[in-house]
């Protein structure tokens, strides 16, 4: 009883400090766009001009401005180096006796005087600025086909020429021809007008300041007051960062407004949180421990990113991506857990078949779409060949099929790598000009399928791409694996899976099932190499397939399954999950630990991880 | 004569692997362009670092857990404790020991959890021992990435590189680099004549106290005594020799690993062991706690393999901190395997045979498929997949033996 009022008592902590965090966000975000907000923008950004233009700097700026024109003079002069350097160091000492003694104090500035001038600014350079950058965007858009034809073109000649190619291709649009727009000169005008006004502001004052000064404080001014793009808080980052706090009357308050967002994140996670540990039994006998702390752990790393203010959408968006490309490898484990031959580990036997497919493709040079479905067939043909073989060798293992199939795989791995070494394919884009063999990876690009799928009626939602090709693709593999395990055969199958004694009882034959279920698996598996390659944009031969028969397992188990038992749900759900977490780990840890490889280490931690949590459930199990 | 011919057929189909791997070598030894003074030279160089982590895998097996691929974890353990010992710039032989020292309470406490996990898994331990072995290299990079050299700061020059996160991608150990190979290394003939020396005199002991027949004993001086003789008088033999120098006391420490092996097995513990391995219910029940046995058997092996790997870096002088333990547990499988031992039996000298069996293929396959493919890759390539492979082969052998019992029961109880 103690344990329940304790996990109680904290639980309703929890809820009154959610409901005060969320109080306190809800009061302070509005404030953002209201004048409290304004004021709190408008004293920083005086304060961070006042610091970066006024003081002991504004003399060495004097310095240097004096320095430049006298070498500039020196320079049309003609004058010899040793002379030009006499000059410049006389006409810095002049500088320097000018403002000898000068006051530089900017104490006596009254940023009160400067308020309007410098948000009429303010507002006059936001305006120039994002007409700019969508006038960019525009021609950048306009002219990215273009480019990429050109790009294109440039390749096709080097490989026609039999010159090496790089993997990638890379499109660079050619912006020299952009010109500014009569909307943005207007604009500009108008902004370069505000500024004078400001200057004029400014001048008065602190009569230290001149129109040279302000001319050469321009640029950096302008970086000051607006970037393309900034918000609230962007600003306020920013103006902290050049240490314009004391600018602000009420820090806590500024403080509060700058990390409302925040608060109601955090009020949201508290909720969360309330919930798991309230639910917490229930959660974990429904689930089981690993996939609520990798859950939670998804969950956490939204709300880390939302905290650190990262994009989220788009890692969403790219999670979508890598949704879609692994998920067919994902769905090969179902026939294979269905038909009793528990995680094929022994995947990337189809992998290579479908690489191969993939491979054969590019040699005869079928273009997109049906050269997608031609490399789809040949890897699908030898992937059903290999894989009735490997279904009747493990039709006389019953019960250690998960070490021998991890074995045979990494075998045919290491001996496809001999295979690709050899491979008497001659098309430039796989092989190598000198030396043998075919590539590590194979770039590919508009001419073969790279993104036959994921560019199909894709559309884009703010920041957000759906990849509707590949995410159609993805849902019609998972109907037809649904509608297969509603099928005479695949309930055959499934009840070979279950009870193989039973299944032999009512007549099915258990061989002919678990070899339809070891086939289809195969199949599914080139296809998924497939997917994956065209997404990703490579396809990576050698050593690259061995351990994606564990990313695939791994992710089936995160999903729901067990060794013995899963559905076509298991495989969207693990899927999301598994490269969920991974996509947002990445970013997230390198703002944590810059410049780290943590999301690898942790795709090893989980991948890994699950799979002995199914091999510590199914322990014995499969002894026989 | 006739049961004679029998035992010979019976012994090539259950030597099938080793006798196909000596085919192999030889074919390769005879197109690859090396010289076999050469080969020699760095067959005693593999066999001395490599043999003691091959032998740290025979307890596992005899105790009925398959290959253990889980001594990945032990070699970890080493490099901690080698890291450590670099990190307060200990040098020479102190230094080899007290990496040795600490990687026994380091690599206990691991063997410890392995064997937990493994006991929550029978039957699937050679699965489970290789995904633990992934799983336990995530959180070795946890530990060299992110905590020492951040959380815990490395102060000796070159552990941490500048500008990049973690431990430095290789740790150098010129400081202790043959500290044991050297103390004692001496060219092949006064190695052949020390040790001809050391086996006849234990085999006159052995034979004057009875505990080893007489003929035996003879017919070994014998053998020893002529391959004394043809080295000292016939020059050809002595010059393939003339590259080679061999550790002496690198190889005591294997023989010693050799004598416990076989010790532990004359004890109760090691019956124990074997009692588990042939059947855990019956163990079991004749009152045997077979999971404390499991317990024992995979500790000891991995303090043996973190031994193992020190032994390795050692002779090596250099390890990569994120790849060295990485294929440790493959190739030690793998050569156990060739040596004639199968998932449920091994011994000592299928171990060394295997070792150096496996280690020939390594050393000649590479420059054979030069000569015959104008590929030095593709020989790369074959001897991973005959790594694999081998396994893979076992595996199967294993599980087809296995499945061809339970059927021939399944028949007589009918």
């Amino acid at each position: 009883m103690t344990k329940s009022k304790l996990k109680i008592s904290i639980a309703i902590l929890l809820a009154v400090l959610a409901v005060v965090s969320a109080v306190v966000g809800f009061v302070n975000l509005p404030k953002r766009t209201s004048e409290i907000g304004e004021d709190i923008i408008s004293d920083l950004r005086i304060q961070t001009i006042i610091n970066a233009t006024t003081g002991d700097g504004l003399i060495e700026t004097y310095i240097g401005l004096a320095k430049e024109e006298a070498r500039v003079k020196a320079k049309e002069a003609k004058l010899k180096m040793a002379e030009q350097r006499k000059v410049i160091a006389e006409a810095e000492e002049a500088t320097r006796a000018k403002y000898e003694g000068v006051d530089t104090d900017n104490s006596s500035i009254n940023p009160d005087d400067l308020a309007e001038p410098v948000k009429a600014y303010a507002e006059k350079l936001k305006a120039y600025l994002d007409e700019e950058a969508s006038a960019r965007q525009e021609y950048y858009d306009a002219h990215y086909d273009e480019a990429e034809a050109k790009a294109q073109a440039e390749r096709e000649a080097k490989i026609a020429e039999g010159k090496d190619v790089p993997e990638t291709m890379k499109v660079v649009v050619d912006m020299s021809g952009f010109v500014a727009t009569e909307k943005m000169n207007a604009l500009r005008a108008v902004s370069d007008e505000a500024y004078a006004q400001m200057g004029d502001a400014f001048k008065k004052s602190y009569p230290l300041i001149d129109d040279q000064a302000l001319e050469a404080f321009e640029e950096s001014i302008e970086k000051i007051v607006y970037v393309a793009g900034d918000d609230f808080s962007d600003l306020y980052d920013r103006y902290n960062a050049a240490g314009s706090m004391n600018a602000v009357d009420d820090k806590t308050a500024a403080f509060m407004v700058r990390y409302a967002d925040d608060f109601i994140y955090i009020a949201i996670a508290l909720v969360i949180v309330v919930l798991t540990i309230l639910f917490s039994e229930f959660l974990i006998a429904k689930f089981g421990i690993p996939r609520v702390i990798i859950g939670l752990f998804f969950i956490l790393l939204c709300f880390v990113s939302l905290f650190y203010d990262l994009p989220l959408d788009t890692y969403f968006s790219n999670t979508l991506v890598r949704m879609g490309m692994n998920s067919i490898m994902v769905l090969a484990m179902v026939p294979g857990i269905q038909c009793g031959i528990s995680l094929n580990l022994g995947l990337p036997i189809g992998l290579v078949a479908g690489l191969f497919g993939g491979l054969a493709t590019i040699q005869l040079g079928i273009p997109g779409f049906w050269g997608f479905l031609f490399a789809i067939l040949v890897g699908g043909v030898i992937a059903a060949i290999a894989g009735w073989m490997y279904g009747h060798l493990l039709n006389r293992l019953k019960g250690e099929e998960m070490g021998v199939t991890t074995y045979v795989g990494f075998s045919i791995v290491s001996l496809m790598c001999i295979v690709w070494l050899v491979l008497p394919f001659n098309s430039l884009k796989l092989r190598w000009p000198l030396g043998s063999g075919m590539r590590n990876t194979i770039g590919l690009d508009k001419t073969n399928f790279e993104h036959v799928l994921d560019d199909f009626l894709a559309f884009e939602i703010g920041g957000f791409t759906v990849p509707t090709g590949l995410l159609l693709f993805m849902a019609a593999l998972c109907f037809l694996v649904w509608l297969f395990g509603r099928s005479k055969t695949g309930i055959a199958m499934q009840a070979v899976g279950n009870n193989p004694r039973f299944a032999e009882a009512t007549g099915i034959s258990v061989n002919k099932m678990r070899i339809i279920g070891t086939v289809f698996s195969t199949v599914l598996g080139a296809i998924g190499i497939l997917v994956y390659s065209q997404s990703y944009g490579f396809m990576q031969l050698y050593t690259a397939p061995r351990q994606m028969g564990f990313i695939a397992a791994s992710a089936i188990l995160i999903g729901g399954a067990s060794t013995s038992r899963c559905k076509v749900s298991h495989v969207l759900i693990g899927t999301f999950l598994f490269q969920g977490v991974l996509t947002l780990g990445m970013p997230v840890a390198n703002v944590i630990v810059p410049g780290s490889t943590f999301s690898e280490t942790l795709r090893i931690l989980i991948s890994n991880g699950i799979i002995l949590y199914a091999l510590t459930k199914s322990g014995g199990a499969t002894r026989g | 004569m006739d049961k004679k011919k029998i035992d010979f057929k019976e012994l090539v189909r259950s030597n099938a692997v080793t006798i196909m791997f000596v085919a192999l070598c030889i074919f390769c030894m005879v197109f690859s362009n090396t010289s076999v003074s050469y080969v020699l030279m760095a067959m005693v160089g593999r066999l001395s670092r490599n043999a003691f982590i091959v032998l740290a895998l025979i307890i596992p097996i005899v105790a009925g857990m398959g290959i253990n691929f889980a001594i990945t974890i032990g070699a970890m353990a080493a490099q901690i404790a080698l890291l450590w010992v670099v990190e307060w710039q200990i040098t020479g032989l102190g230094g080899f020991v007290l990496a040795a020292l600490i990687t026994v309470p380091l690599a206990a406490v691991f063997g410890f959890l392995i064997g937990k996990l493994l006991n929550k898994m029978k039957g699937q331990e050679m699965i489970g021992g290789l995904i633990l072995g992934y799983f336990a290299n995530g959180l070795y990079q946890l530990l060299f990435l992110f905590i020492f050299g951040n959380l815990i700061p490395l102060n000796t020059p070159g552990l941490v590189i500048k500008g990049s996160t973690g431990v430095a991608n290789t740790i150098s150990l010129q400081s202790i680099k043959y500290a044991l190979d050297n103390i004692w290394s001496v060219d092949f003939g006064t190695a052949l004549y020390v040790m001809s020396g050391v086996i006849v005199v234990y085999m006159i002991l052995m034979a004057a106290f009875k505990k080893k027949k007489e003929v035996s004993a003879i017919v070994i001086t014998i053998v020893l005594g002529v391959c004394c003789a043809v080295y000292a008088f016939v020059p050809a033999v002595a010059d393939l020799f003339s590259m080679v120098t061999v550790p002496m006391i690198t190889f005591v420490v294997v023989g010693f690993l050799c004598v416990f092996n076989n010790a532990i097995m004359r004890t109760r513990l090691g019956q124990q062991f074997r009692a588990v391995g042939q059947n855990r219910t019956v163990a079991n029940a004749s009152g045997i706690n077979v999971d404390r046995i499991r317990l024992i058997a995979i500790v000891i092996s991995t303090v043996l393999a973190g031994w193992g790997q020190l032994i390795f870096v050692q002779n090596m002088g250099t390890f990569q901190t994120y790849g060295a333990h990485e294929q440790v547990g493959l190739y030690a499988g793998a050569a156990i395997l060739v040596g004639g031992a199968s998932i449920r039996k091994a011994t000592n000298k299928q171990a060394i045979l295997g070792c150096f069996l496996f280690h020939l293929l390594f050393e000649v396959a590479p420059s054979a498929a030069k000569t015959i493919f104008g590929d030095a890759a593709i020989g790369e390539y074959f001897r991973v997949f005959i790594s694999y492979g081998v396994i893979a082969m076992a595996l199967v052998m294993h599980a087809w033996s296995g499945v061809q019992k339970k059927k021939k029961k399944a028949l007589s109880a009918q």
